[in-house]
């Protein structure tokens, strides 16, 4: 295992909210190879010579603190460690309502709730989301006390294998919350970012519908 | 288990008139733990100890491997064991699991990749052979790697009398000939093939967390691999508490299977072997694509009179699948020809519906043609060549929901105003549910609780649901009365899910039992309610004798007599079963001829099954069929690098599904017009069609006939002007 005493990328404070990383040193942390750098303008190129020298490369394990589903939740990973494989991989007790079925920001399974905004989680480092409120679906509803989101998914069969539901449920809880009047037409903007294989697509939607008629009716949502 | 009483009557479905569960819109009864991330699927098991694995693959199909170091992985921290697949001097055949070189375990998933990353390989790679025209070229190189094979055109078999066939078709009114393309299609489970194997799972048990469709049968193959004896099948445990899509791709262990049974024994430690989703691509399974030219031939009526088809199934190493010739309808003179063209792309699979909707593009496209060659229209035509009658009300129904009354082109396709046009098309489907031998155990105990329990999996079907619906309808119970146990290979055997066998064999075997312990009980109450076994009424939580609802029992004060917990078992009743389908869909397309984009407006399916056992699932899964048809139709297609080799779709960017945005409206009919006493399965049926539907109406729509799927803009664009 990496050095575990390395909890902190050299020469930076580590409560300083994580360090602004660039795409460049991203890659580097990520053992990727950087663009050649013909194919960059001149622009570029400086930019990224300045923020190669403005930010230093993380390497072994950090300790981070996240305020998840309302709790602190303190584990160790590694600066490069996405937000989804810490819930799924690094945290005791893990959160694997969240799923990993691309891991390139391009299938909506993972997404949750950071700071009120839907967001790919695989696309999102742990680090970068110090200080901020994580929502998992786990942390909208449980089978025992489920949000009207949830409750409208099941009363409207919005599933089948399911694998993709935590995703659909999280960013439609997401654009009921942004957008509480939205008509059908929004709705599936809202939800184009998730990708379902079994086609639960319209009943997710009557889901959707169902959940927003319920607010009207009876106040606010859960 | 005490079975206290030989069955006195047959066990029925019973008029739908009296169900009080069945038939019904169920909710799933496993819809709190999925939309709430309670679900455990295999990707999110967690063990103590477990190491991540991952795979390096090679990234074209042919090579020879020069040579692999793996010391540099080894070395890096976190890596716990690199297993070395393939050796120097070791020839790569096809891409997929033919192409995995070494397995590296870690502590943490990241580490792994940095493991896989960390291995040189050399090779020299070879002509790729991924293109079938390539393939048949004489001095391509054999990528058909069945003994004693000289050639990569297999399983060549021609049907027929060609030459009277031909003589038909030149004798007949009317004739049109059509070629068309079908391209490789991808089953995209969102959770990726795997497994997590706990090699000392349970004192001498290892226990295997698999995504598959075949929990029963999946132990079998692992045995070796964990080091077990032929015959101690017994000592591997399956578990699929629940999975993420198959369709047809998840039979058997496969070589991830293998590696991770073999790891697992080699470390002595649980290993969590997911494929990632580049890996899904290139090997875990594909619907194979297929080339044909159809003539077909009619009188002035239209109605068909011979049939000429020449097919090719491009399924990689595999045969490929095609459903044959003619395709629904009847045509009295067929002359088939059937030849798999073998490449070095990894073997197609079953995938929901194998060889249909491939034979139906092609068919219905055929057919579409007759149709406007002869001026018939191509409600009337299909119509006139469908020998079931259900088969035609049912194009009736699916025309009059889509509004195919009202609309203008009919006879010809429609002239695009400003360069929109909108159609209408139609396709119909049949298939034949299978069923087979399955077991089901269910347990009433004294506290009234009421376990039903096989070992089926719930591929996203709604089969858990009616594990514990159909009992509950047996006992008058809630759903939420009875649990249901499934996904585990210890509980009363059953069949693999695939051809839609599940709900047919499953559904008897649960009602057998359903019905065995409905009359146990009904022996005990003899002494309390007078009646004989078979002479009770079960409802609301209650019984009573028939014709004496004043005396009557709650379940619980029943369930009070029994001394200890009663057990019974059932099996499949071929008397429950009945497995014959048939479905017709209808879409509505707008075609914008200077773009290219089709936009589909509307799909309509109207599909026959036996007994509902749950209304709302079925919509959902001929929802489904129509979603993947449409996807299937509008997007996808699997794209090898000719040159090279390399799989450029191997991703969901580049490999693209149907999502929110391209949903139309749609309206899925069950057809309950032939009330039939028995129960079968159907998800295969509403998958075939769809795509020839949409391709039939954007020739509606504007004249364009799409001979090639998918119909994205650039090729709607090279229909219309011959090239974008
Ligand atoms: S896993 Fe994050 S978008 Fe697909
Ligand atoms: S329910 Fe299976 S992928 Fe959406």
């Amino acid at each position: 295992m990496a050095d575990p005493n390395q909890s902190a990328p050299e020469g930076r404070d580590p409560h300083s909210g994580g360090p602004a990383l660039s795409r460049r040193s991203f890659l580097k942390g990520a053992g990727g190879v950087a663009a050649a750098g013909g194919a960059l303008s001149a622009q570029a190129q400086a930019q990224s010579a300045e923020a190669a020298t403005a930010v230093q490369t993380m390497r072994g394990t950090v300790e981070v603190t996240l305020q998840i589903n309302g709790q602190a939740r303190t584990l160790r990973c590694e600066p490069r460690t996405t937000l989804l494989s810490a819930l799924r991989d690094r945290l005791e007790p893990a959160l694997t309502g969240a799923k990993q079925v691309c891991d390139i920001g391009s299938c909506g399974a993972c997404t949750v709730i950071i700071d009120g905004k839907p967001a790919y989680s695989c696309l999102t480092l742990a680090v970068q989301c110090r200080g901020k409120e994580v929502t998992t679906v786990e942390g909208l509803g449980s089978p025992e006390a489920m949000s009207d989101v949830q409750e409208a998914f099941c009363a409207k069969d919005g599933m089948m294998c399911g694998f993709c539901t935590p995703g659909f449920v999280v960013a439609t809880h997401a654009a009921l919350d942004r957008n509480p009047e939205a008509d059908l037409e929004e709705l599936k903007y809202e939800l184009s970012g998730n990708i379902c294989r079994c086609g639960t697509y319209p009943h997710v939607f009557d889901a959707a519908r169902a959940a927003q008629a319920a607010r009207h009716d009876g106040g606010e949502g859960k | 288990m005490s079975q206290p009483r030989i069955p006195a009557a047959e066990p029925s479905w019973g008029k739908r008139a009296d169900l009080d569960v069945l038939n019904r819109d169920i909710p799933r009864i496993d819809g709190p733990d999925k939309v709430t991330g309670r679900a455990v699927y295999t990707h999110d098991v967690r063990i103590p100890g477990m190491l991540y694995a991952a795979l390096l693959r090679h990234p074209v199909p042919r090579a020879l491997v020069e040579s692999i170091d793996v010391s540099a992985a080894e070395a890096l921290p976190g890596v716990v064991h690199v297993l070395q697949v393939k050796e120097a001097g070791d020839e790569l055949r096809y891409s997929g699991d033919d192409s995995v070189l070494a397995v590296v375990s870690a502590e943490t998933p990241e580490a792994a990749r940095d493991g896989v990353r960390a291995i040189v390989v050399k090779a020299e790679n070879l002509e790729p052979v991924v293109d079938t025209e390539r393939a048949k070229e004489a001095d391509a190189p054999l990528v058909n790697y069945r003994r004693r094979a000289d050639s990569n055109v297999a399983g060549s078999r021609a049907r027929g009398d060609e030459e009277k066939v031909k003589g038909a078709i030149d004798a007949s009114a009317k004739s049109v000939e059509v070629s068309v393309e079908i391209p490789t299609q991808h089953h995209v489970c969102l959770e990726t093939h795997g497994h997590v194997i706990h090699p000392k799972g349970e004192g001498e048990r290892s226990v295997v967390y698999a995504s598959t469709q075949m929990v029963s049968q999946h132990g079998g193959q692992l045995v070796r691999p964990l080091g077990l004896e032929n015959g101690q099948g017994d000592k591997v445990h399956v578990l699929t508490p629940h999975m993420g899509g198959g369709f047809g791709s998840k039979f058997g262990a496969g070589v991830e299977g293998m590696l991770c049974a073999r790891i697992a024994r080699e470390t002595g430690r649980p290993v969590h072997l997911m494929l990632s989703r580049a890996d899904e691509f290139a090997m875990g399974g594909n619907r194979s694509g297929s080339k044909q030219t159809l003539k077909l031939a009619g009188d002035a009526d239209g109605k068909f009179t011979a049939i000429h088809v020449v097919a090719e199934r491009h399924g990689g190493q595999g045969g490929g699948a095609f459903a044959g010739a003619p395709y629904q309808y009847e045509v009295p003179e067929v002359y088939l020809d059937a030849k798999s063209v073998k490449t070095a792309a990894d073997s197609n699979r079953a995938m929901r519906a194998p060889g249909h909707p491939q034979a139906s593009f092609g068919m219905e496209t055929a057919v579409d043609m007759l149709a406007y060659e002869t001026g018939v229209d191509p409600l009337t035509i299909r119509k006139r060549n469908l020998a079931a009658k259900m088969q035609r009300r049912q194009l009736d129904r699916v025309a009059a929901e889509i509004g195919w009354d009202e609309h203008p082109n009919k006879l010809a396709p429609g002239v695009p105003e400003n360069g929109i046009g909108v159609g209408i098309g139609f396709g119909v489907c049949r298939w034949t549910p299978g069923g087979r031998r399955a077991r089901c155990n269910v347990t009433v105990r004294p506290d009234g609780s009421v376990v039903s329990a096989t070992a089926t999996q719930d591929l996203g079907t709604g089969a858990r649901t009616y594990v514990a619906a159909i009992v509950a309808e047996e006992l008058g119970l809630e759903v939420g009365q009875v649990t249901a146990r499934i996904g585990d290979s210890d509980l009363p055997p059953n069949v693999a899910s695939g051809g839609s066998v599940t709900t047919g064999s499953s559904a008897p075997a649960i009602k057998d039992a359903a019905h065995n312990a409905r009359e146990a009980l009904e022996a005990l109450l003899e002494d309390v309610l007078g009646a004989e076994v078979g002479d009770y009424v079960w409802k609301a939580g209650r019984v009573h004798a028939v014709g004496d609802p004043e005396r009557s029992l709650a379940w619980k004060e029943v369930c009070a007599l029994l001394r200890q917990p009663l057990e019974v078992s059932g099996q499949f009743q071929q008397s429950l079963y009945e497995g014959r389908i048939l479905g017709a869909q209808a879409a509505k397309v707008e075609v914008d001829t200077m773009t290219g984009r089709v936009k589909v407006l509307k799909m309509v399916a109207i599909q026959d099954q036996g007994l509902p056992l749950n209304r709302m699932a079925l919509r959902s899964q001929i929802n489904g069929g129509m979603i993947q048809a449409l996807s299937y139709g509008l997007l996808e297609q699997r794209v090898f690098d000719k040159e090279d080799g390399f799989l450029l779709s191997d991703n969901l960017q580049l490999y693209k599904i149907a999502g929110a945005q391209e949903m139309p409206e749609m309206v899925s009919i069950i057809d309950d017009s032939e009330e039939r006493d028995s129960v079968c399965g159907m998800a295969e049926a509403p998958i075939i069609p769809g795509q020839s539907a949409i391709a039939n109406a954007i020739y509606n729509a504007c004249g364009v006939r799409m001979t090639r799927m998918p119909f994205t803009p650039d090729n709607v664009l090279t229909a219309i002007h011959g090239s974008v």
